[in-house]
């Protein structure tokens, strides 16, 4: 998961840094409320754990924002030092998915993490097997059927399919699409992401015409669309008119 | 390792020559080096905040303290911590006094091992 801390104090950011690290999550620490909604504007991350006292907005302003003007629903975990009963309604009924009190624990903050990428997914981003339309991914075997019939695909290929088809209608950043598919130290030009974004949807049928679009967002990212059927048409439409 | 809930600051004379030895994973040595070193300093923080009657900078400290200290492996750091945030803004010096010599004397006596 590529988690977004916003914490100011620096022991616990690197405390929390490493324990996601350990875990094979992909952090980004924030130490100001601003600079994370200023990051939200043009990245996407599976959670967020906000402190709720840093220096600039507090994690419920950040919170209100989140919800209100980014109309996001990204999964919010709250690890604050504040435990009185008013500050954990305050903060779920703004919108916080879970609350934890500092000192937290190693595994019960991972768990907790990983329970609310569960409930964001509606279980398929834990799934071994995804099974979705015409589509079958086996992460076991690293194998996708279309239709029953096997799609040949390169390895790099096989993770960005499983990526986009684990987060159907979600808008996904550049960054995070590189950072989950080649790692968060890798080196990979936005030619090269978008080369093989269309090759998997060429070679996934990702269309319109099979209900189904996967486009880009300018200056953002991409999202994978399972269309209705007026929509397909509406896109098929769409797509022939621009072609002409 | 467990905490010293209740004892912390009541040390017998004999008790607080002993080393206070914490075992920890060898992973987690640099994190800790830097965390103690940090921890260190803000003695001195804490020491000139008391000077000029800066309890909001005790209260702050003792907040991070509290919330980062058992995470660490340290749980007596947070037991500490949270001392000096019931304190601070009470403004009670006396106290306040004796978290800092107690948590002096924590990191003094500390030696921290990794397996």
């Amino acid at each position: 998961m590529r988690i977004a801390i916003l914490e100011d104090d620096v022991s616990q950011t690197e405390l929390l840094s490493h324990w996601l690290q350990l875990a094979g999550h992909n952090p980004h620490a924030f130490e100001q409320g601003a600079n994370l909604l200023r990051a939200l504007e043009r990245e996407s991350f599976d959670a967020l754990v906000l402190d709720w006292n840093v220096p600039d907005l507090s994690g419920v302003d950040v919170l209100k924002r989140v919800r209100q003007r980014l109309h996001s629903s990204v999964p919010v975990l709250f690890v604050t030092a504040r435990n009185r009963e008013d500050d954990v309604v305050t903060a779920l009924r703004e919108g916080a998915d879970d609350y934890m009190v500092k000192p937290v624990r190693r595994l019960e903050l991972l768990a907790r993490l990983e329970a609310l990428s569960r409930r964001g997914q509606h279980g398929q981003e834990q799934a071994e097997v995804l099974e979705l339309d015409v589509y079958r991914v086996d992460c076991q075997t690293r194998t996708v059927l279309r239709n029953t019939a096997p799609v040949d695909l390169t390895a790099k290929d096989f993770d960005l399919s499983v990526l986009f088809l684990r987060n159907v209608g979600r808008l996904l950043s550049r960054g995070h699409i590189r950072e989950t598919v080649w790692g968060p130290n890798a080196v990979v030009t936005s030619r090269t992401l978008d080369t093989h974004v269309s090759r998997i949807r060429n070679k996934l049928g990702l269309t319109p015409d099979n209900g189904w679009r996967l486009a880009a967002v300018y200056r953002y990212g991409y999202r994978l669309e399972q269309l209705d059927a007026a929509a397909s048409q509406r896109a098929v439409q769409t797509d022939d008119h621009k072609a002409a | 390792m467990t905490p010293m809930s209740g004892r912390f600051g009541g040390d017998s004379s004999r008790d607080s020559l002993q080393p206070r030895v914490v075992m920890l994973d060898k992973e987690v040595e640099q994190l800790v080096t830097r965390f103690l070193v940090r921890k260190h300093a803000e003695l001195d923080r804490l020491r000139a905040a008391l000077e000029v009657s800066d309890f909001e900078t005790i209260r702050r400290l003792g907040h991070d303290l509290k919330g980062a200290g058992e995470g660490f492996g340290f749980p007596e750091l947070s037991i500490l911590g949270a001392k000096f945030e019931l304190a601070a803004p009470a403004g009670d010096t006396t106290q306040i006094a004796v978290c800092i010599a107690s948590m002096e004397l924590y990191l003094t006596r500390l030696q921290v091992r990794y397996a």
